[in-house]
């Protein structure tokens, strides 16, 4: 196989995001996916947006427009 | 009127950050390439207009390669000119041919060079900035300046009295993130504007003597409860931060956490003399058209224009002054002194919890308070020690920028601990009948008041339900300015038995690092004092201090009336105590063992209804 590339975006593994690592992935042009060199995360470009998705699930008031503080 | 002031702050990176790593991928490193030059060029064009745009006047640090760009020091001059930008000297941005060439590293921050080689940088970079410019800047920064770079910039170049000089909480969660390969290690700082202290930079200024000179930012305005257990790159006055953090809607793009985080500043100027600050200071190396984390061109784009927009509109409504950075400093002096803290009451505005932490800030401490343990201190840094640390190549810190804790629950454990031994932390135990609570499990909230010197918070009433008794307790905390001491009193205001009695422990666990990792705690002493006049029945005299050498063996100690309980930490030049007035008050101590390297310090007393409690916890600099 051919050396991976960096891919379309900078997409970073969303396995290693969840506990607060930022790793960049590689992609894999022969199997269409993008792989971790720390972890063992595979997936397709959809499958990496539906699980950063998941890792947004901690900001439960991501949304939220605060007009006070205290 | 309340008053709050942003910076905003460019620079002309000519080789970014990242740009050789990230969009540079696969090619050979080249940092004269002309595409990464020009695109690097023009997205500091497109930041300033951003600014501009939006009537906002920015710090333009020129960084050393920028110098050697005829075009960028152009655009400097012009928008110097033009919109009253001033033009400073960044000490970021060191990477380019020609410093390669010079000084033959591929080092870029300069805290890590050593003494001689920061000073040869700092009379390169601000000789070449002068021929440039004709005249010395008055502003500088990196990510961290050590105080040795300060005390030299400000000999040499005293026109300087600006810097960017720390980024708030980028430690070893930093270096984590990103996968132990970025080595920023600066934990413990302030947060918010400052004057540092000759000795030592994070450790603001008591008085004149101690004054480095000039007035510190820090790099971004960051979440004070996020960037404190999370990536410090996630959560600030920096778009692109929460671009990393994935804090924004996929579809719309929309990410009010944004604006969320730049109000709580505004916030904060009730708890500060009606002062806030904000702080944005962004290279080009996030912005490029390949896109930067999961984010395309044009949501980077987006994002720093809807910042800049936010911003402008404040200041449209009269609620935002933006300045250069040294009006800043200029504005700073005139309205700051020195023992005067900084405090923040900050709640949490991501996580949809109703956490909220208070942290305060002075030339004596930095402690923070949280209130989903009880009023617990988690987080406290001797100040008071102003504690000499050299950092860079050729000393005994050539990374770790870090001010020491006393206590860090993050790093070292808190009020959970597995299996066995005690976290670091500043709480107190009640009991009853065998039973015991700690305030560390009533979660509660706090309310500022200033009461003369002091800054006071006080904290909801929480109840504490034994088997057969239920306690209502209400604590206070105060700072007294200048004291170098934090008051702490529990009242109890009411029981389900007036006539029944409870004890309470008031106890620090502590220890002293600036990582995860434990130190040698070999040096360290555990004392207590006898109060005047406790007679010794053995040797029929005064009663003799207690002392405890640490030695890993567990043992422990009380003392009846005890006029004092501490601990000396030498490796951090650290003496911190306790004392107390209340009923029945006995000091103890505890040394701690190899799976608890911590040590104990408090006192015990009882309480009956409408009684208080009363401990003083106060740091000094260790003879």
């Amino acid at each position: 196989m051919a050396q991976a590339g960096k891919g379309r975006l900078n997409y970073r593994c969303p396995s290693c995001f969840l506990r607060d690592i930022d790793m960049d992935m590689f992609y894999d042009k022969e199997k269409n996916e993008y792989y971790c060199l720390r972890c063992q995360y595979t997936g397709s470009e959809a499958d990496v947006l539906e699980k950063n998705q998941i890792a947004r699930m901690r900001y439960r008031a991501m949304m939220k427009r605060f007009t006070t503080f205290d | 009127m309340d008053r709050f002031i942003v910076n905003i702050i460019h620079r002309p990176e000519m080789v970014p950050e990242y740009a050789e790593k990230v969009t540079g991928q696969g090619k050979k490193e080249d940092l004269g390439r002309k595409a990464l030059l020009t695109e690097s060029l023009d997205i500091f064009r497109t930041q300033q207009e951003l600014a501009h745009k939006n009537g906002l006047k920015t710090t333009i640090q020129m960084t050393y390669a920028s110098l050697f760009n005829e075009e960028a020091v152009e655009l400097a001059k012009e928008h110097h000119q033009k919109y009253g930008d001033e033009i400073g000297l960044s000490l970021l941005g060191l990477p380019c041919e020609q410093f390669r060439e010079k000084y033959k590293t591929k080092d870029f921050c300069i805290w890590m060079f050593s003494l001689e080689d920061k000073k040869a940088i700092v009379q390169d970079v601000f000789g070449k900035f002068y021929e440039a410019f004709g005249f010395y800047p008055e502003s500088t920064g990196s990510y961290y300046m050590d105080a040795e770079l300060i005390n030299y910039i400000k000999e040499e170049y005293p026109s300087v009295k600006c810097a960017v000089a720390t980024c708030w909480e980028e430690g070893p969660k930093a270096y984590h993130t990103c996968n132990n390969s970025w080595y920023t290690f600066m934990d413990g700082g302030p947060w918010a504007p400052w004057i540092p202290s000759k000795v030592n930079t994070h450790a603001p200024a008591a008085c004149e003597e101690e004054d480095s000179g000039i007035v510190a930012i820090p790099h971004l305005s960051r979440d004070l409860l996020a960037c404190y257990d999370g990536n410090g790159s996630n959560f600030g006055t920096h778009p692109q931060n929460v671009l990393r953090g994935m804090i924004y809607d996929s579809v719309t793009w929309e990410f009010p956490y944004l604006y969320n985080l730049i109000d709580q500043y505004r916030w904060q100027a009730r708890f500060n003399n009606g002062i806030a600050y904000n702080m944005v200071f962004v290279g080009p190396g996030w912005m490029n058209k390949m896109g930067r984390w999961e984010a395309p061109y044009e949501l980077l784009y987006k994002s720093y224009a809807d910042c800049m927009e936010y911003y402008g509109g404040l200041k449209k409504e009269g609620k935002l002054s933006d300045m250069t950075m040294s009006e800043f400093a200029s504005y700073y002096r005139e309205h700051k002194h020195y023992t005067e803290p900084e405090c923040a009451l900050w709640r949490d505005i991501l996580y949809g919890s109703d956490k909220q932490l208070f942290w305060y800030c002075d030339p004596f401490m930095r402690a923070c308070v949280n209130m989903d343990q009880g009023g617990a201190i988690v987080d406290l840094r001797p100040y008071a020690a102003k504690l000499p640390w050299r950092v860079g190549i050729g000393t005994e810190h050539i990374q770790d920028a870090s001010y020491p804790f006393l206590i860090q629950e993050k790093y070292r454990a808190g009020y959970f601990t597995h299996y066995a031994g005690e976290g670091t932390v500043r709480s107190a135990k009640i009991c009853h009948g065998g039973e015991e609570v700690d305030l560390c499990l009533c979660r509660t909230k706090a309310h500022f008041s200033r009461e003369g010197d002091d800054r006071v918070l006080t904290l909801d009433p929480v109840e504490i339900e034994f088997s057969d008794l239920t306690v209502k307790i209400q604590s206070v905390i105060a700072f007294r300015e200048g004291s170098s001491d934090i008051r702490i009193t529990r009242n109890v205001l009411s029981m389900s038995d007036p006539e029944a009695e409870v004890t309470i422990r008031e106890y620090m666990v502590g220890c002293y690092g600036t990582t995860e990792y434990t130190e040698d705690m070999s040096s360290l002493t555990l004392f207590m004092e006898p109060q005047e006049n406790d007679v010794d029945p053995e040797r029929g005299t005064q009663r003799l201090p207690v002392l405890i050498p640490y030695e890993y063996r567990c043992r422990e100690a009380e003392l009846a009336g005890a006029a004092e309980t501490g601990c000396l930490v030498p490796p951090i030049k650290t003496r911190v105590s306790m004392t107390c007035e209340g009923r029945d008050k006995t000091g103890f101590i505890r040394e701690g063992y190899a799976f608890s390297p911590m040590f104990i310090i408090g006192y015990c007393g009882t309480l009956k209804e409408k009684e208080g409690f009363t401990t003083w916890l106060k740091l000094e600099k260790a003879d």
